[in-house]
């Protein structure tokens, strides 16, 4: 009796955390299945059945597919700048090459624009990008670049590639933070040995350091691919998918057919493809991982 | 640690100058902020970048008066609730992923992982329906409940990769003594993953911190809401004294400012050995 | 006009006090009659929740002091308020609106917004309660036709809006413009004369699109024939036919137009209608095309002392539209049908639209109530009296586009009315994307 006890312990201690995820997140992604062969909107009480017709009318929307191309956008970038950069960063930080305190207060100064609700970064960065007044072009003229500024969200082609530079602004010092929690794990011994070796900087930090946080890396770069997945928010509050749809990605996408348009049924087929898409992307990572593991 | 790699002053200079310039980036717009929640409406917009003419000191006891304090109350309540529940059932989660085998534990696993790709939007939907079976609508758990749910699978496997690094003997030797799993648990990792569990603690009451959708759409009594919903009580985009938004959002943000600033120290200083290996 | 603003003032000096205590014995004896026409429901218990889009904490104040006041006079009656502000408003009713839970009194944009509740059966035909005398004289004709389908009245209109350019008087006079434009070839000469004087003449931000829509449904309503847009915006035009009419492009043509002639500033894309607002309450620009629940936030500002004044879209001559139709509508509340007790809904509307409520509503939030003589020299500038008269006496209203037709075709128009401020598609490309949104729309609505 107490052996069948002890071997359902562990279901029973892991209980709540899957039912919590079963009924606030799996069950609802269940609806999402039944809403996306459907054709409803959430004013009118009518439904629809349209088979896979959501999904055919996805395959031909080149809203979608741009938005689509916005996702491996943000995805590239955030993984060189907030995992690569990040780590980069993290390792200068804790070589020593600058003071300890002094360390101490970029660490902080990198870490805190992750602490603002997305209603500050998003007003506040609508302003510094303006045209004429913004900061981000007067900088520009200042130095003599006068030539490279733009009206950063109101020109279609650098719409989005200014929202996800917000979201590099946002993130790489959190990003940093935990690297630099990573290095430490690393027992200093083999940074010794390494330089007694006699290697410089760069290589102690391919050899020691980036072996050293392998498994951090791992965590780190699954959750910036699927932040970039179903990232929303900052789209959203920047330019909601503006102008002219040109800086959507599939969340923001997702939301104004939800929510604006009407298409809730649509709305799921965007959500189930994001769901499937970055299922994917994770199980790639987690399988590359595995492989250059072992 | 300046023991590691002897430096020439030429690359200090050149890396501080780096990072110097990367922390003014960084900060500036923060700084502009604060400057800006000074001003008056016009001055804003058309002086962004300068001081203020005079500065507006009654901004912030006039965003005050908007019932931020109440608000914040709640957000106050919200977070807390919500970071300990998180933290807790995260912790043992982890523990148990991470020290028991048992059959399906990685099918387990991959549905705690797959929780981190489930975007929430579209979910509002049926999430409003389960609340209102659940009967919880217009409750503070209709806040918490989603909040805890949504901040399950990063806690777990951030707390799992730093579990993962305690020798498994310890557990075994506590259950040895006849501890069973909830109190070795209870007495043996959990004191040991302390900096962990601040980070993690961090890192959620953040994000509850500066939640927005779900306490809009769930919550409706304004005794109930939360600082992210009152502050779009300033107005929408098409009403706004932005300078007193400002303002407000300058004191939204405080509260979790002060506790990073607080809790950074400890677990920085905490995680010096074996993190999130 | 002027000479009968000024005259307007100086009686309002004198009847201010007089005019305020006849609006509060009127309060009074409404509620007495309200209360005691019904002496038997006192035992009754009825509870409405109540939700609308103004959080804001003027509106607060209003919405609570007349809720106050109502049950007060009404100790069974509960009124159990939620607001939420415009953009969380869009999420909110859908989320609410799915879940079957529809509120007993609730917020509705008139136009399409309203239609789908309509079509799907989620408010009350009110026609029977307006036809009752207690309802009579109280809204216009055409405030009430806003909330009108199919010979069905479905709102209670609260406030009045309408478009208008708003211009800088001290600017005018410096570009040596005496006079405000009434037609399209003199908006052209005041545009030209301000540019010859260094100065921009319109400031435009159409970074969140709604703003774009203004302009375009207000073009689409001079240019295009009555019947035909609205059997476009309704989708009731075959298919073949559906958003073809010539007038359209011309439309999008006009509004290009604006941008191309220098009268926009540079890439309206990159602001937002409040930084446009900003800089022309700053006094950097001449014309702002703006809301008359808008020109209560002038004062204080720049704009107040160099002094201002405003005047509807001019007429553009040969256009095969209506001239004389001013874009704007009500905001209102509507009723569910499920509400359990209709009648105490409506008695609340009621209330809530006395004269004297309509009187604190616009003393309290600087809005235009849509209450009939709610608005006087008492609460209101006297250019917010006369945007009143002007809506009064136009022929009628063209609703915000946005909201006027199916969401998608008008999303379709939105981003095609920013590629037109960013010169990446022309009025025609632009055209034929809004007549594939509506051509599917069609398909899906049949």
């Amino acid at each position: 009796m107490a052996r069948i006890l002890n071997r359902l312990e562990p279901y029973v201690a892991l209980s709540p955390v899957l039912a919590l995820l079963a009924i606030f997140l799996y069950l609802p992604l269940v609806f999402d299945v039944i809403y996306s062969v459907h054709d409803w909107s959430s004013l009118s009480p009518t439904w629809r059945y349209v088979g896979l017709g959501n999904f055919r009318l996805l395959w031909n929307d080149p809203i979608f597919w741009h938005g689509l191309r916005g996702n491996f956008l943000y995805a590239a970038v955030s993984l060189l700048c907030q995992v690569a950069g990040a780590l980069v960063l993290a390792a200068i930080l804790e070589s020593g090459v600058v003071g300890r305190r002094l360390s101490g207060f970029f660490r902080v100064a990198f870490f805190i624009p992750s602490i603002l609700p997305i209603t500050v970064i998003g007003l506040l960065w609508q302003i510094l990008y303006q045209p004429d007044g913004g900061l981000i072009d007067q900088v520009l003229q200042a130095v003599g670049l006068g030539g490279f500024a733009h009206a950063w969200l109101g020109e279609e082609a650098t719409a989005l590639p200014s929202i996800v530079a917000v979201s590099q602004w946002q993130w790489t010092g959190y990003l940093t933070v935990l690297f630099i929690v990573g290095i430490r794990a690393i027992p200093s011994e083999i940074y010794e040995a390494a330089a007694i070796d006699g290697a410089g900087a760069l290589r102690s930090f391919w050899h020691v350091t980036v072996p050293g946080v392998q498994e951090t890396t791992i965590l780190m770069a699954l959750i910036t691919i699927f932040g970039a997945m179903k990232v929303f928010d900052i789209v959203w509050v920047m330019t909601a998918g503006g102008p002219n749809n040109a800086s959507h990605v599939m969340g923001s996408y997702m939301y104004q057919l939800a929510f604006r348009d009407d298409r809730v049924g649509y709305a799921g087929a965007v959500a189930m493809a994001m769901f499937v898409l970055s299922a994917i992307a994770g199980g790639l990572q987690i399988w590359h991982a595995r492989r250059s593991h072992s | 640690m300046n023991t590691r790699l002897r430096q020439a002053p030429r690359s200090r200079a050149a890396a501080t100058l780096l990072l110097g310039v990367l922390a003014l980036g960084t900060l500036y717009p923060l700084f502009w902020l604060f400057l800006n929640s000074f001003k008056l409406n016009d001055e804003l917009f058309e002086q962004s970048w300068k001081f203020p003419e005079a500065w507006q000191w009654g901004n912030y006891p006039k965003a005050w008066q908007y019932g931020l304090g109440h608000f914040m109350a709640n957000s106050v309540l919200v977070t807390t609730v919500s970071v300990v529940v998180i933290v807790l059932l995260s912790a043992l989660a982890a523990y148990v992923l991470t020290t028991q085998r048992f059959r399906g534990r990685g099918v387990l696993h991959a549905v705690i992982l797959g929780g981190l790709i489930v975007p929430p939007e579209v979910s509002l939907f049926p999430l409003f329906k389960i609340m209102k079976t659940l009967g919880v609508l217009d409750t503070y758990f209709a806040m918490i409940l989603p909040d805890v749910a949504y901040g399950l699978p990063f806690t777990v496997l951030l707390l799992r990769a730093y579990m993962m690094v305690i020798p498994l003997e310890m557990a075994e030797a506590a259950r040895i003594d006849g501890a069973g799993l909830l109190r070795c648990f209870w007495s043996v990792y959990l004191p040991l993953c302390r900096p962990a569990l601040a980070a993690a603690a961090l890192v959620q009451g953040m994000r509850v911190w500066n939640e927005f959708v779900f306490a809009l759409t769930f919550v409706g009594r304004d005794a109930l809401r939360p600082l992210t919903v009152g502050l779009t009580t300033f107005g929408d985009s098409l009403q706004t004294d932005w300078p007193v938004l400002l303002a407000g959002l300058v004191i939204s943000t405080l509260p979790v400012l002060a506790t990073f600033l607080a809790m950074q120290r400890q677990f920085m200083g905490g995680l010096t050995a074996g993190a999130l290996k | 006009m002027a000479l009968g603003y000024s005259q307007q003032t100086e009686e309002g000096i004198c009847n201010v006090k007089r005019r305020q205590f006849a609006a509060g014995a009127l309060a009074l004896a409404g509620t007495a009659l309200a209360g005691g026409a019904r002496p038997g429901r006192a035992e009754e218990k009825v509870v409405l929740s109540f939700l609308h889009k103004w959080p804001e904490p003027d509106n607060v104040v209003f919405f609570n002091n007349a809720i106050e006041a109502y049950t007060k006079a009404h100790p069974n009656v509960t009124i159990n308020a939620e607001a939420v502000a415009d953009e969380p408003y869009k999420a909110k009713i859908r989320v609410v609106m799915a879940s079957g839970d529809v509120p007993d009194i609730y917020f509705t944009w008139v136009g399409e917004f309203t239609r789908q509740f309509i079509r799907g059966g989620r408010v009350l035909d009110l026609s029977p309660y307006l036809a009752k005398p207690e309802w009579q004289g109280r809204f216009s004709q055409a405030t009430l036709n806003a909330y009108r389908t199919d010979g069905k009245f479905y709102g209670i209109p609260l406030n009045l809006d309408a478009k208008f350019f708003m211009y800088n008087k001290t600017l005018f006079e410096k570009a040596g413009i005496s006079a405000p434009p009434a037609t399209w070839p003199q908006f052209e000469a005041v545009c030209d004369k301000l540019k010859a004087a260094k100065i921009q003449p319109i400031s435009f931000g159409s970074q969140l699109a709604w703003a774009t829509s203004h302009y375009v449904g207000d073009f689409n309503a001079k240019l295009v024939p009555i019947a035909v847009r609205e059997s476009d915006y309704l989708l009731k035009t075959p298919a073949d036919k559906l958003f073809t009419d010539p007038g359209y492009v011309q439309a999008l043509e006009y509004y290009t137009s604006m941008l191309t002639k220098g009268w926009f500033n540079k890439t309206p894309n990159a602001f937002t209608h409040a930084v446009a607002r900003a800089a022309f309450h700053a006094g950097r620009s001449s014309m702002l095309y703006d809301e008359l629940v808008s020109f209560g936030r002038a004062a204080g500002t720049k704009l107040e002392k160099d002094g201002w004044d405003f005047f509807p879209m001019p007429a553009i001559p040969g256009g095969r539209g209506d001239q004389a139709l001013l874009t704007g509508a009500p905001d209102g509340f509507v009723v569910s049908p499920k509400c359990k007790h209709p009648e105490v809904a409506l008695d609340f509307l009621n209330f809530l639209t006395t004269r004297a409520q309509g009187a604190e509503y616009t003393r309290i939030t600087k809005r235009t109530s849509a209450v009939i003589g709610a608005v006087t020299s008492a609460n209101a500038s006297p250019q917010v009296l006369r945007g009143i008269d002007v809506i009064n006496a136009a022929k009628g209203m063209v609703i915000w586009l946005d909201t006027d037709m199916e969401s998608r075709v008008g999303s379709a128009y939105l981003a095609g009315a920013q590629a037109l401020m960013g010169g990446t598609e022309t009025p025609a490309q632009v055209m034929a994307k809004v007549r594939a949104a509506a051509l599917q729309a069609q398909k899906e609505r049949s």
